[in-house]
């Protein structure tokens, strides 16, 4: 089997999962217990929370919070808005951050959807000029899960700033955390990121924040995660995640120039007859879009499944949402947006593997050419 | 003091009663479904005359009980109610506990044991009486009370006390009328068919047609559970799934486009008639109502039946309205799982314009372009058998 959906989630790190185990056995305790073994855990988390923020955020201004999964980190800044003024999103948003935005609009919120360029990134201009001083908050994709397009969201929250200084400016940077070498700058509030996606298990996520940013909590309990997140600390998932993050984070530059490679050679080698790629170059080598013309994505998913090959696709046999969002708002039309397949890496995939996909990826989209005439 | 009494449920049986001389086998098979129903759940199940009971089983599963045996082809209607020893003060006790708080009410006494020394008339008026003094918000009323009072007294020393009686699924016990292969699809209309005739007393199989890779797995896990809602009724069933993707790939190849759906449907047909003969089916039973889409008119219908030989097709829904079916699939629980967006038949191989009316001698001159035999042949191939049982 070659897996190459890793962005939808990829395979745990072994021994960033071995290495916490003790937290589901031994060392099981609630870290809010007062006993020493309780304090004892209490402060592994801490340190994961320490260790977590430093590999995304400069040292002071900021602090994490571990959610439950990154919609919850998503869906935690949106139900976070106050009830006036407007919301700015972009057509590239993870349906997390989409879907709450529409359900705030359903409730009476000015929600605002900036366009896309063909590559999925998102139109600037146009997002300056949906937001105003009433703007609350703008969220912007990181790194599209569809495409791959990476926005700049730096230069973006200080523009956005300009207009809308008192707005918050969140980016849902799950693709991007741990694959793309980037670091948190002054101007952006909240930034999402999730365990599963670079070998952590599923079940945590964080919400990284500027300290003093809105942030309203959407489950109350315990009062954990400093009253932002109640629930007990799910600790192996914590520890394990720290772990994996500090694996990624310590090959990232070479994982990324590697990946790089596998992303060029399945560019130059699949059959430009049959296939489109939409991914700009310039887009998170991690993840590649590609069109097969006038074929079904998922059909060719089904195949390529029968022939070891598990991959994405933008596009679902099913009547409803048959066509992804986020590909029809690049700019590609309902006929080639139903052959859309997501290949997506991780820095495990050899070059051999990818390689042999490919070969099956042509082979299987030739015959189904050939069967739909 | 409480006298001792035991919860048990009541189940009355329908038109077993026409059969005359079968009686005694009808009652065995709607004895064994009901026994079937209740699988996991320790019970006894006696018949007195006319009626069983259900006994010995955990109170707090009366409510599960009585949902399982609902849903048994050829109950009428079932009541939870009480064994208690046939006695004046016993009976009194146990009404005591179930009477309604308010409204108007009426006791039915039935004497089975004519040795008990009040008639029924009697029994009414006697423990009629007693609940008006008892709660004073109780009023009588014989014509159109709000709540009945039941008092059966049977022969051996015992009576049954209840008070409200649940409508059952009626119709015949499942296996009294044979044996058929109903042709289940993801939609909304072959779950109802199927009931419809499993609610005759036939014993269902079901047949899937698939066409994977071009439709998926969720569409296939719908069928199951729709195959499992259905099996609820009748006891559990085999779901035989069978893939028609070379078909439709040949039928895309070397046929008009617009004749896919009439020539797909004969092969689904074929397909079925074998299999229901290696099975031991009786007929084919389909969801086709007339005229509701292009392939269910007169027409389609004439070319689908004209392939199979040797056993009737039946179509429980010919003469209904959607709007009908709809209502019945929602009674019968299989509405929200078939309308899940699943396909089960892509719309890659679906024509823009389907024959609405094809002319058979047309039919076959398409058909003949194909490898009948070894098309079906290679769809057996792909057979599986699913053993589906209730939830």
């Amino acid at each position: 089997m070659i897996y190459l959906d890793n962005a939808a989630t990829t395979a745990p790190d072994a021994d960033a999962v071995q290495a916490a185990a003790k937290y589901l056995q031994s060392d099981f305790f609630n870290p809010s217990a007062l006993y020493k073994e309780g304090f004892e855990v209490h402060k592994e988390v801490e340190g994961a929370r320490r260790r977590i923020l430093s590999y995304v955020a400069p040292v002071g201004g900021y602090e994490l919070i571990f959610t439950g999964s990154g919609s919850e980190a998503d869906n935690q800044v949106l139900f976070s808005c106050p009830n006036h003024g407007n919301i700015v999103i972009t057509g590239g948003e993870h349906a997390a951050v989409y879907n709450a935005a529409k359900e705030l609009a359903r409730r009476g919120m000015d929600v605002r959807i900036a366009g896309l360029n063909a590559d999925g990134s998102v139109n600037e201009q146009e997002l300056f000029g949906l937001v105003d001083k009433n703007t609350v908050l703008v969220s912007v994709i990181h790194v599209n899960n569809e495409t791959g397009a990476i926005n700049d969201i730096a230069s973006l929250a200080s523009h956005v700033k300009e207009i809308a200084p008192a707005s918050v400016f969140h980016s849902d940077g799950v693709q991007a955390f741990g694959k793309i070498p980037f670091t948190l700058s002054g101007k952006i509030d909240l930034y999402t990121i999730s365990a599963h996606k670079i070998g952590g298990v599923r079940g945590v996520a964080a919400l990284i924040r500027r300290k003093g940013a809105r942030l309203h909590p959407l489950i109350f309990g315990g009062g954990q995660e400093n009253g932002l997140r109640s629930g007990t600390e799910n600790t192996f998932a914590i520890k394990q995640f720290e772990f994996a993050a500090e694996h990624k984070i310590a090959s990232l530059s070479k994982d990324f120039a590697r990946v790089k490679e596998l992303n060029l050679l399945v560019r130059g080698e699949l059959d430009p007859e049959i296939f489109e790629i939409l991914s700009s170059s310039s887009a998170s080598p991690y993840i590649l879009s590609v069109a097969a013309k006038g074929l079904r994505g998922e059909v060719l998913l089904h195949m390529l499944n029968d022939a070891g090959v598990l991959v994405g696709t933008g596009s679902a046999c099913s009547s409803k949402n048959r066509y992804s969002r986020v590909i029809l708002a690049c700019g590609v039309g309902e006929s080639r947006a139903d052959g859309v397949l997501r290949i997506s890496f991780s820095a495990n995939n050899t070059e051999s593997e990818v390689r042999e996909a490919v070969s099956i990826i042509n082979k299987n989209a030739r015959a189904l050419a050939g069967r739909m005439r | 003091m409480q006298r001792e009494r035991e919860i048990v449920i009541i189940v009355r049986y329908c038109e077993i009663h026409l059969k005359g001389k079968n009686r005694g086998y009808f009652e065995k098979v709607f004895m064994n479904n009901l026994e079937k129903a209740l699988t996991g759940i320790r019970h006894e199940m006696r018949k007195p005359s006319g009626r069983y009971v259900v006994e010995e089983f955990d109170a707090s599963r009366a409510d599960e009980i009585v949902e399982r045996l609902r849903k048994v082809f050829g109950t009428h209607t079932l009541s939870i109610g009480y064994k208690v020893h046939a006695d004046m003060e016993t009976i009194w006790d146990t009404v005591k506990s179930i009477a309604p708080q308010s409204g108007t009410f009426k006791v039915l006494a039935n004497r089975g044991d004519k040795h008990f020394p009040l008639n029924s008339m009697q029994i009414n008026a006697e423990i009629g009486g007693r609940l008006l003094e008892y709660n004073p918000k109780l009023k009588v009323d014989v014509h159109a009370p709000e709540h009945e009072v039941y008092i059966d007294i049977r022969e051996n020393g015992t009576a049954l006390v209840f008070s409200q009686i649940v409508k059952g699924a009626g119709g015949m016990p499942v296996g009294t009328s044979g044996n058929g292969l109903l042709l289940l699809s993801g939609g909304i209309d072959s779950p109802v068919a199927g009931y419809m005739i499993a609610k005759r007393g036939m014993q269902l199989q079901a047949l899937h047609f698939h066409s994977y890779p071009y439709t998926n797995m969720q569409a296939r896990e719908k069928v199951e559970e729709l195959a499992r809602v259905l099996s609820s009724y009748t006891g559990g069933m085999r779901l035989h799934v069978v893939s028609v993707t070379h078909i439709q790939e040949a039928i895309h190849r070397d046929c008009p486009e617009e004749m896919m759906i009439t020539l797909l449907r004969r092969f689904m047909m074929r397909i079925a008639e074998r299999l229901a003969k290696q099975t031991g089916a009786q007929c084919i039973i389909t969801g086709e109502s007339l005229g509701q889409v292009a392939s269910q008119t007169i027409e389609g219908m004439t070319s689908s039946n004209a392939v199979v030989e040797s056993m009737p097709v039946l179509r429980p829904l010919v003469g209904f309205d959607k709007t009908e079916i709809i209502e019945r699939a929602r009674m019968i629980g299989t509405f929200e799982t078939s309308i899940l967006p699943y396909e089960d038949c892509c719309t890659v191989f679906l024509p823009r314009h389907p024959l609405i009316k094809p002319k058979l001698e047309n039919v076959l001159a398409a058909e003949q372009k194909l490898d009948v035999a070894g098309l079906v042949e290679e769809a057996f191939a792909s057979l599986e058998t699913l053993d589906i049982r209730q939830k």
